[in-house]
């Protein structure tokens, strides 16, 4: 199999299986199950950590005790403590796409000769799983704006500094969505990318090494510029 | 000239959008460095606009990549 082949087989989205409802005919692809197993994963850690909460805490709720206030701290911060009710969303978002980008890690590799059974692709190499994130953080944002400041606020804040600002404001709905999911995405898929080839090109020295680079440190960055531009967003909706 | 030739070259220009992002990331490194050496106390607030700039310089590159992805596995 050679180099183009290899790369294409990577990024390709597979469907796993399809569920017949209705009529309709809902194909589910490999992303989809990945994200329920971060969502299985998240949800099981999370009531594993706050099953028997006591007033010492233990391993477990300890670190969930950090996490939580840490985010709190974080979304209070930058949003001159208006925002609180949305720590527990952006904390979410945030832990969400850290699972998500660390989770391929865990895959088993391939190379001489011998085919893993499963592998675990990463589930932000689909634009579709980047997007239905960045949209929920636009609409969060709207809601946020709306129960802030009423529909006719939030009317008014189209047509903001002049009314021919109109086209920019409603343009700008419609582009940080875009550019949260690209971002995203194309962060993800190239270094996902550059991972194949280096699997190709030296399977024995190079992978490790890099894979600390786009595996570790570009997810959780990616992860922290998410939650952040979300958590901006946001905080200039409750202005 | 065949098209699947022309997508290659197309490709090739898109990712040279990356240019800029280096040269945007380079300045906001520099210049962070340089506020830091001068104010270390802040470096928590200068950081955090960094971490914000460099997201915005970058997504011009990423924007190229995924130009060039698309005019590949068209």
């Amino acid at each position: 199999m050679n180099v183009s082949e290899r790369v294409i087989e990577g990024i390709s989205i597979d469907t796993v299986f399809t569920i017949h409802v209705a009529g309709l005919d809902i194909p589910i692809s490999d992303t989809v199950i990945a994200s329920w197993i971060v969502m299985a994963l998240l949800v099981l850690l999370a009531h594993r950590a706050t099953r028997r909460l006591s007033t010492v805490p233990g391993r477990a709720q300890a670190l969930a005790e950090a996490l939580v206030s840490f985010a709190r701290s974080f979304v209070e911060e930058n949003t001159q403590g208006r925002g609180r009710a949305f720590a527990p969303f952006l904390g979410t978002l945030f832990l969400f796409i850290v699972a998500a980008n660390l989770l391929p890690s865990l895959s088993p590799r391939g190379g001489f000769g011998f085919e893993p059974y499963f592998t675990i692709k990463p589930l932000t190499r689909d634009i579709n799983v980047t997007a239905a994130l960045a949209v929920a953080v636009i609409g969060v944002s709207i809601g946020a704006r709306l129960r802030r400041s009423g529909l006719k606020g939030f009317l008014r804040s189209l047509i903001h500094p002049m009314p021919f600002m109109l086209p920019f404001n409603l343009m700008e709905y419609a582009i940080r969505p875009a550019s949260l999911a690209l971002r995203l995405f194309g962060n993800m898929l190239g270094g996902f990318i550059i991972m194949i080839l280096a699997e190709t090109v030296l399977p024995l020295v190079l992978p490790p090494v890099l894979g600390l680079y786009f595996d570790l440190f570009d997810g959780l960055l990616q992860a922290v510029v998410f939650a952040y531009l979300s958590t901006i967003f946001i905080a200039e909706a409750l202005e | 000239m065949e098209a699947q030739s022309a997508a290659l070259i197309g490709a090739g220009l898109a990712v040279l959008s990356g240019i800029g992002a280096g040269v945007g990331i380079g300045i906001a490194t520099g210049k962070t460095s340089e506020a830091i050496a001068r104010q270390p106390e802040a470096s928590g607030k200068i950081s955090g606009s960094f971490l914000l700039g460099i997201a915005l310089a970058e997504a011009t590159a990423i924007y190229g990549l995924v130009v060039a992805l698309f005019l590949l596995f068209r």
